[in-house]
């Protein structure tokens, strides 16, 4: 599991790969909580993931909450087909903004 | 197919995953098919090592297993964790599935997914043994 973030203006820029598991998430989710103290708009690249279970949308769920509470936005880059059937038939896709590349999430995110 | 078995820890999640991967593409199942089961069982596998074991104080084993038909792919998950059966779970209705991210419980979502991903899913305690039962169907007229 590769994990990296920047922070740029109020922008918080994650950049994940790897599998998101029962295992991995709590990892994932520690680190984006702990990025999102220095912004309230979070870009997730998930470019490198292929597999996300419901570990993983849990995590979702928690960020979501975290930048709602301060009125912010997720945006989620590059989501696999089977990720986004997953997130469709638990009703997360409608709570984030997904985007086909970095540069549109970006734009989505101002 | 030969059998994995692994000690209980989360550690088992990627070994299982690459399992399954690899016998659904001998059951020739699609990417979607293929994906659905990984999912299912996986969430099984989390649940066993987690609440079966870790939070019961006990250690052991998880085994996976699986058997090809001209029909079907049975994938089975083995354990001596505490007894568990996932369909005793109450299911997310609509109700949840239609509730804001802010008001949703933590959780319950797993079984759902196992439900969604496979044709088939059967629970059984035989003798102090937990088996988890996966089953899906192969694509029709799929050369042996």
């Amino acid at each position: 599991m590769i994990i990296e973030t920047k922070v740029e203006g109020a922008n918080v820029i994650a950049t994940v790969s790897g599998d998101i598991d029962g295992k991995t998430a709590p990892q994932v989710q520690s680190e984006l909580l702990a990025a999102l103290q220095a912004g309230n708009r979070l870009l997730v690249d998930m470019n490198g993931v292929s597999y996300l279970s419901s570990a993983g949308l849990r995590m979702l769920l928690l960020l979501y909450r975290q930048v709602a509470s301060k009125k912010g936005k997720v945006v989620l880059v590059s989501v696999s087909e089977e990720i986004r059937d997953t997130m469709s038939m638990t009703g997360f896709i409608n709570f984030f903004t997904l985007a086909e590349t970095r540069e549109a999430g970006l734009a989505a995110l101002a | 197919m030969k059998s994995l078995c692994l000690p209980a820890t989360l550690d088992a999640l990627e070994e299982i995953g690459k399992y399954i991967v690899e016998a659904a593409k001998n059951a020739d199942l699609d990417a979607k098919a293929a994906y659905g089961l990984r999912l299912a069982v996986d969430e099984i596998a989390t649940n066993i090592i987690t609440h079966g074991y870790k939070e019961a104080g006990k250690i052991g084993d998880v085994a996976v297993s699986g058997v090809l038909t001209d029909s079907s792919l049975t994938i089975v998950l083995e354990d001596t964790g505490i007894p568990f059966d996932p369909m005793s779970h109450n299911l997310p209705g609509d109700d949840y599935l239609s509730l804001p991210l802010e008001e949703r419980p933590i959780g319950g979502l797993g079984i759902f997914l196992v439900l969604k991903g496979v044709h088939a899913f059967n629970y059984e305690h035989v003798d102090g043994r937990n088996r988890n039962i996966f089953v899906m169907n192969r694509p029709v007229g799929t050369p042996e």
